[in-house]
């Protein structure tokens, strides 16, 4: 199985001389081709921050990563926009789509700025609405739907380029519980049929529950690490529970 | 902490919130000094022969410029208390009381105002010299410009910008009573919808701008009366604004909506996000795009037609004044008299100097002319040629004995067709003549004196009238450089008297008529300054507050991966088309009535003004284009950085 994502000694150091606040310090992180992982930790541990550097949003002080044998340390502003638009599915809280568009405009989105052709355009676009249910809504705007048929729009957005790496930024986070499973039962459908990589940031246990593997994350450093393996997700959903109330200040964010 | 001090700490806080108004107030202000400084100067005033005019031209424009600056004043402060309605709210929140919160906005209101208008007037004294400067290059004056202070100027500047300023101070004061606490809360909030299209009021738009159009180009009927005037162009500019208004807000939606349906165009690059994001923006554009359309070709047609008059001024003045100086001969010793005072300007040297008889005598057309004729003024052939050659014309004449040619009076339009085949009854003390016409020049001899009717005859039927019919001698001069024989013409002006309605010398009326052009050429170009300034400023701003709002939406396409160079050229596209929408609406309207009016024009002076309306057009463009980079820059900034 090929490694999507080999991020070595990721350092991260904010302000100045006098006054630096390491947001990451030394963090090692592999994912797998077809991996399902979570990234867990309590406010300010540096998920976000991580994400954001392995989103090439970021850059971190030191270290080096390559996704999908890419190195990113060594690409221009060009060279990483491409990169994002062509490998990277993205996936935020607030969903990120743009208001002025379509759904069916923001989804196929990535593949108008690939200028990919409009016939595998169209194709592509059905299929993954079908995917998410969507079909009914492709020709509303953002502000004529709903928080759950939001963040499916923004789901279909992020794996209709096919990406190597789908990077979800707290994807439940604004989303009521029957949306949130939907979302978590489809992005692991995506996982388990299409052999999709995803990274997912929350600091919800339940979403959690829905990956093959966690990590913790505690004041920039990796804490632990949780393998679900052959347990059941409700097993795993309790390991998870266990982890945070060791890791302390995550209790409240449980729900 | 008093609430004087509580206003003052607010702006010192909210700075760049109130520079752009500041910066807007101040403009105003400079500009609105500066005219009537100008307006007040001694200097210019005393520099120039037609004062009475100029103090009129100045007069009813500064009337336009205070409504403008009132209007402008208002637009900026309705923007800036828009972005200030979250943060009185929450005033209102931590408990003050809406009395208070409205006292404090009118001192904030009024101290703004009281700084800008003292640093409007420092600035527009140092201005109002450079304008002066230019005014007085304009006309051709060599007067030097003092540094004065115009005390009455700035009196009046003062109450006019006190009595906006109160009234802004008082909307200011106004504001919290005027809206719902919520209502404060959620002013930016405003979420804009994709506008529907209209198939029928976009059909409408363009209709009414055809028929406007029309209306405008028609060409004028036979019998032209005020109320055709009214009429006529009452209903093209009433059908041309609305039908402006239409255009933006349904017919741009209409073609934008067009352009999406090609999905293979439209799902290619960032045409995507351009497209639905104009879209999306239009209907909050349309009224501004409408006023700027319609202004800009205002300011154009007016600038156009202006410069066209100051451009043509030579020409006009070789039509009015031929010669350098004419003069009706009153005797050897007074002609003499005429041509030593000629002859001593070493400066101007004669190029030519010839004797022009001419008779008068009483004619009947054969035919109906609106057009008095007599007294009928009649030139012999090989005069007409002679002074044509000196003129450097290439226009002669050679007639057979009883055949006459008529010169087309001046500022008429008739045309050869109207003379054919027609003829005129001399009419002598014991006879008169038939003669039929042949021909129709247009170079005129003598300067200009109602009625223009001069006929050219051959020389034999000159000489035979001359016989029963005394011709009067005019003594003409054609000098080299006449365009600056002051010192001269004045002298001969003085000798001479006058002889004709118009001036006897040419740099008399050429002067008079530049000046006179000067002045409406700088009204009109410092009032299309202004116009400029303040709708390249409003796209500014409306621009930027866009940019402020659409910084999210810029961060999403970064995260999705569109480099920063694509979004730069994404802003330009949209820059473009709403600096370039407006404009070229503006430039078409302008060019429509400048097209109308030009042809009238220089039928009247006879040059085409392809030249100098060219010219105000790309001025315009090129300060736009300055505002639109100025506006790419600054937008890129905002969500790009």
């Amino acid at each position: 199985m090929n490694i999507v994502v080999e991020a070595k000694q990721i350092k991260k150091v904010y302000g100045a001389k006098g006054n630096i606040f390491s947001a990451l310090e030394d963090i090692d992180l592999t994912v797998m081709e077809g991996e399902f992982v979570g990234i867990m930790g309590p406010s300010g541990a540096g998920k976000s921050t991580l994400l954001n550097i392995l989103a090439t949003i970021d850059d971190p002080t030191t270290g080096n990563i390559v996704v999908d044998g890419i190195n990113l340390t060594k690409m221009n502003e060009e060279q990483l926009s491409a990169f994002r638009r062509d490998k990277l599915g993205f996936l935020f809280q607030d969903y990120n789509l743009l208001d002025t568009l379509t759904v069916k405009e923001n989804i196929i989105l990535p593949l108008a700025l690939a200028k990919l052709n409009i016939k595998e355009l169209e194709r592509r676009a059905d299929e993954v609405a079908d995917k998410f249910g969507i079909r009914d809504i492709l020709n509303k705007y953002p502000y004529q739907i709903s928080g759950g048929q939001k963040q499916r729009t923004a789901a279909s957005r992020a794996i209709i380029s096919k990406p190597s790496l789908i990077l979800a930024d707290e994807p439940t986070g604004a989303l009521d519980s029957k949306s949130a499973t939907d979302l978590l039962e489809s992005l692991k459908d995506l996982n388990e049929q299409d052999k999709a990589t995803i990274l997912m940031v929350t600091h919800d246990a339940y979403a959690a529950s829905y990956c093959n593997r966690v990590l913790f994350i505690k004041d920039g450093k990796i804490f632990t690490e949780l393998v679900k393996g052959k347990r059941s997700r409700k097993e795993f959903f309790n390991k998870v529970l266990d982890v945070l109330s060791a890791l302390g200040g995550g209790a409240n964010d449980v729900i | 902490m008093t609430l004087f001090s509580l206003a003052r700490k607010n702006i010192k806080g909210n700075f760049n919130n109130y520079f752009v108004y500041f910066v807007t107030l101040v403009f105003s202000m400079v500009i609105y000094y500066t005219f009537t400084s100008l307006q007040y100067s001694e200097k210019i005033q005393e520099s120039i022969e037609l004062s009475d005019t100029m103090s009129f031209m100045f007069g009813v424009s500064s009337i336009i410029l205070i409504l403008f600056v009132a209007i402008f004043i208002l637009y900026s402060n309705s923007f800036f208390t828009r972005k200030r309605k979250k943060e009185v709210g929450l005033y209102a929140i931590l408990g003050l009381r809406k009395k208070t919160i409205a006292k404090m906005l009118f001192y904030e209101n009024l101290v703004i105002g009281i700084i800008a208008l003292v640093i409007g007037i420092i600035l527009g004294t140092l201005l109002s010299k450079l304008f002066a400067m230019i005014l007085i290059k304009l006309m051709g004056s060599i007067t030097d410009v003092d540094f004065g202070i115009s005390f009455l100027a700035i009196t009046q500047t003062v109450i006019v910008f006190m009595v906006i300023i109160l009234f802004t101070s008082v909307q200011g004061y106004r504001l919290i009573y005027r809206f719902k606490l919520i209502e404060l809360f959620y002013a930016e909030k405003k979420g804009e919808q994709i506008p529907k299209v209209s198939l029928i009021s976009a059909v409408i738009g363009v209709l009414l701008l055809v028929v406007s159009y029309w209306l405008i180009l028609k060409p004028f009927p036979d019998e032209f009366t005020t109320e055709y005037l009214i009429k006529n162009y009452g209903i093209a500019f009433v059908a041309l604004f609305i039908g402006t208004h239409l255009f933006f807000r349904s017919v741009t939606v209409y073609l934008l909506r067009l352009s999406q349906r090609n999905k293979s165009r439209y799902y290619r690059g960032t045409r995507i996000i351009e497209t639905s994001r104009l879209l999306f923006r239009i209907r909050g554009n349309a009224r501004t795009f409408t006023v700027i359309a319609l202004l800009s070709s205002a300011t154009i047609c007016f600038l156009g037609a202006t410069y066209s008059g100051y451009y043509s001024n030579e020409k006009r003045t070789e039509e009015v004044v031929p010669f350098s100086y004419s003069h009706l001969s009153k005797g050897p010793e007074f002609d003499s008299q005429v041509e030593s005072i000629i002859k001593a300007d070493h400066r101007h040297p004669i190029k030519a100097q010839l004797d022009i008889p001419v008779i008068q005598v009483k004619g009947i057309l054969s035919f109906q002319l609106d057009y008095d004729i007599n007294p009928v003024q009649l030139i012999s052939e090989s005069t007409f040629n002679k002074a044509a050659n000196a003129l450097n014309k290439d226009e002669t004449v050679s007639l057979s004995r009883n055949k006459a040619a008529v010169i087309q009076p001046r500022f008429t339009e008739y045309t050869k067709s109207v003379f054919k085949g027609e003829n005129i009854t001399i009419q002598l003390p014991q006879e008169s003549s038939k003669l039929p016409f042949v021909h129709m020049v247009e170079s005129n001899v003598l300067p200009f004196d109602y009625p223009d009717f001069f006929l050219v005859v051959s020389n034999e039927m000159f000489a035979e009238i001359a016989k029963k019919e005394a011709p009067l001698t005019y003594k003409v001069y054609e000098v080299e450089n006449e365009v600056t024989a002051q010192a001269t013409s004045k002298k001969v002006n003085k000798l001479v008297g006058n002889d004709f309605q118009v001036s006897s010398s040419f740099y008399t009326e050429y002067k008079q008529g530049k000046e006179g052009n000067a002045i409406t050429l700088f009204i009109f170009g410092f009032l299309g300054l202004v116009f400029l300034a303040a709708t390249g400023s409003i796209i500014y701003f409306k621009q930027l507050t866009e940019a402020n709002e659409a910084k999210g939406h810029y961060e999403i396409l970064r995260k999705i991966g569109v480099s920063r160079k694509d979004i730069r050229k994404s802003i330009k596209k949209q820059s473009l088309f709403v600096f370039g929408l407006p404009l070229t609406v503006g430039i078409l309207h302008s060019c429509v009535t400048l097209y109308f009016t030009s042809n009238f024009m220089s039928n009247l002076i006879g040059i085409n003004l392809i030249v100098p309306i060219l010219t105000a057009i790309v001025f315009f463009v090129i300060i736009y284009a300055v505002y639109y980079v100025l506006t790419v820059n600054t937008y890129n900034r905002i969500v790009n950085k």
